[in-house]
C-alpha cells in the first residue's frame, strides 16, 4: 500500500526504507521525522520519544503528529494480532509480492513460516498480476470518491 | 455519569486530540471491564493489569534477548491471581509475539488454556497494547484500568468458524452471517489479519472501533487514495505502518 498510495501522491518510493530504515532515501514527504518517532515510540525511552516527537510536530504540526502516534499504535495492534494467531500471508498478497519480499528480505522474518512458499508459476502470475494492480487500485479510488 | 465517561479525558493534555479517539477508547474500556464470552471482567482487567506488567518483566526481558524464547525458564512478574499459562501468553503476546509457535500454542491448549479463551485474550492485549502505545508516543500517563462490571461469560463460540491456515479457526468472510454478519461489513473478502480473532467475534469488532480512529475503517484500507481526512497522507500513513511491522518482525 505504500507503494501504490505513493504512486497516487506522485513521489517515488524506495520500499526499502521499511526494512533498512535511514540508511535509504525512502521518497516519502518527512520521512525522517517520521521514522524517528516510529522508531522512538516502540522504545521504553522516554527521552527519545519526547525529542522524536517534538522534531516531527515541527516538521507536520499537532495534529499531523497524533495522527502519526495514532497510526503506530494502530500497527502495534495489528503486529501482534499476526502473529499471535499464525495467520498466513492472503493468498493474492502472497503472490503479487513475492518477489518483493525476497527483495526486502522480509522473509527471513520468522513469522514468515506461516505463509506457504510461492512457486514458480503463481510466482509468476503474480508478477503479472501486479502490473494491474495499480489499475485496479485507481478504478478502486475513482469509484469511492 | 457511567464510569467509563470518566476516562481519557485528555482536557488536560499537552495536545489538543481529536474526539474521535477517547471516544472509542472509553467504549474500548467498557467492553473490556464486562464480561467476554471466556472470561469475567475481572479476568479481562486482569489480562490489561498483566500486559502492563510485561513491560517490566525480567523474565520477558531475559527471554526477548535470548536466542530461543522457549530455552529460558522462571517466574513472570506478575500482578494478578490469572493461571501461570494465561499470563504467560499474555507477557509473550505483549512483549515477543513474533517469536510465538504453533507447537506453543498446542502447550498452552494442553496446560487447559481453550483456543476460544487464548483469542479473547489476544483481543484484551492488543487493544491494551495499542492504546497505551498511544500515550506512550505522546508523553501521556497510561490510563487507569477500568472497574470489572459484574457479570458471566456467556461461552458463546460461533458455529461458522473453522479450521484453516491460521492457528485459531475463523469465520470466513461468506460465513459471516446471522450475529456474525456486521464483522466484515457485508464484504466478501477480507484480511487474515482482520479475520484472525473472529473465534471471538467481539474481539474483531475492538478490532474495527481502534482501526477506525487510529488509522482507517476497514472497508478504506484496500483504496490507497483513502488517508480519512488525517494531517498526514495515506502513503505517511503506509510508512508508518510498514515501519512499526518490520521492527516488530512481522512478517504479515
Amino acid at each position: 500500500m505504500l507503494r501504490e498510495s505513493s504512486k497516487l501522491e506522485g513521489d517515488k518510493v524506495d520500499l526499502k526504507i521499511i526494512t533498512s530504515g535511514l540508511d535509504v532515501d525512502g521518497g516519502v514527504p518527512e520521512e525522517k521525522a517520521l521514522v524517528d518517532f516510529a522508531e522512538a515510540a516502540l522504545g521504553q525511552d522516554t527521552q527519545a520519544i519526547s525529542t522524536a516527537r517534538s522534531n516531527l510536530e515541527q516538521k507536520i504540526g499537532t495534529d499531523g503528529m497524533i495522527d502519526a502516534a495514532a497510526v503506530i499504535a494502530n500497527f502495534q495492534r495489528m503486529v501482534r494480532i499476526a502473529d499471535g494467531a499464525g495467520i498466513p500471508l492472503d493468498a493474492p498478497v502472497a503472490m503479487v509480492t513475492a518477489g518483493m519480499r525476497d527483495d526486502l528480505g522480509i522473509n527471513e522474518f520468522s513469522s514468515a513460516s506461516y505463509t506457504p512458499a510461492v512457486g514458480f508459476f503463481k510466482r509468476a502470475l503474480g508478477s503479472v498480476l501486479g502490473l494491474f494492480l495499480p489499475i485496479m487500485l485507481r478504478r478502486m479510488s475513482k469509484s469511492a470518491d | 455519569m457511567s464510569e467509563a465517561a470518566l476516562h481519557f479525558d485528555y482536557s488536560q493534555a499537552k495536545y489538543s486530540i481529536r474526539q474521535d479517539l477517547p471516544q472509542a477508547y472509553r467504549e474500548v474500556w467498557d467492553k473490556i471491564a464486562s464480561p467476554g464470552n471466556w472470561f469475567p471482567g475481572q479476568d479481562r482487567v486482569s489480562i490489561a493489569a498483566e500486559v502492563r506488567s510485561a513491560w517490566q518483566c525480567d523474565l520477558c526481558l531475559e527471554r526477548k534477548s535470548a536466542l530461543s524464547p522457549f530455552s529460558v525458564t522462571g517466574n513472570h512478574r506478575s500482578v494478578t491471581n490469572l493461571p501461570d499459562t494465561v499470563i504467560d501468553a499474555v507477557h509473550r503476546l505483549t512483549t515477543d509475539a513474533s517469536r510465538l509457535t504453533k507447537s506453543w500454542l498446542g502447550e498452552c491448549q494442553r496446560k487447559g488454556l481453550s483456543l476460544e479463551q487464548y483469542v479473547e485474550l489476544l483481543g484484551v492485549v492488543v487493544a491494551v497494547v495499542s492504546i497505551d502505545g498511544f500515550h506512550r508516543a505522546l508523553g501521556i500517563e497510561l490510563e487507569p484500568l477500568p472497574t470489572p462490571n459484574p457479570g458471566e461469560p456467556d461461552q458463546y463460540c460461533p458455529d461458522t468458524a473453522v479450521d484453516g491456515d491460521a492457528w485459531v479457526p475463523m469465520i470466513p468472510p461468506a460465513s459471516a452471517n446471522g450475529q456474525e454478519s456486521d464483522l466484515y461489513d457485508g464484504s466478501k473478502q477480507t484480511g487474515n489479519v482482520i479475520s484472525a480473532m473472529s473465534l471471538v467475534p467481539d474481539s474483531v469488532r475492538l478490532l474495527k472501533t481502534l482501526s477506525a480512529v487510529q488509522y482507517l475503517k476497514l472497508s478504506d484500507v484496500p483504496n490507497p487514495s483513502k488517508n480519512a481526512n488525517r494531517k498526514i497522507s495515506r502513503a505517511q500513513m503506509e510508512l508508518l505502518a510498514g515501519r512499526v511491522s518490520a521492527l516488530s518482525d512481522c512478517f504479515y
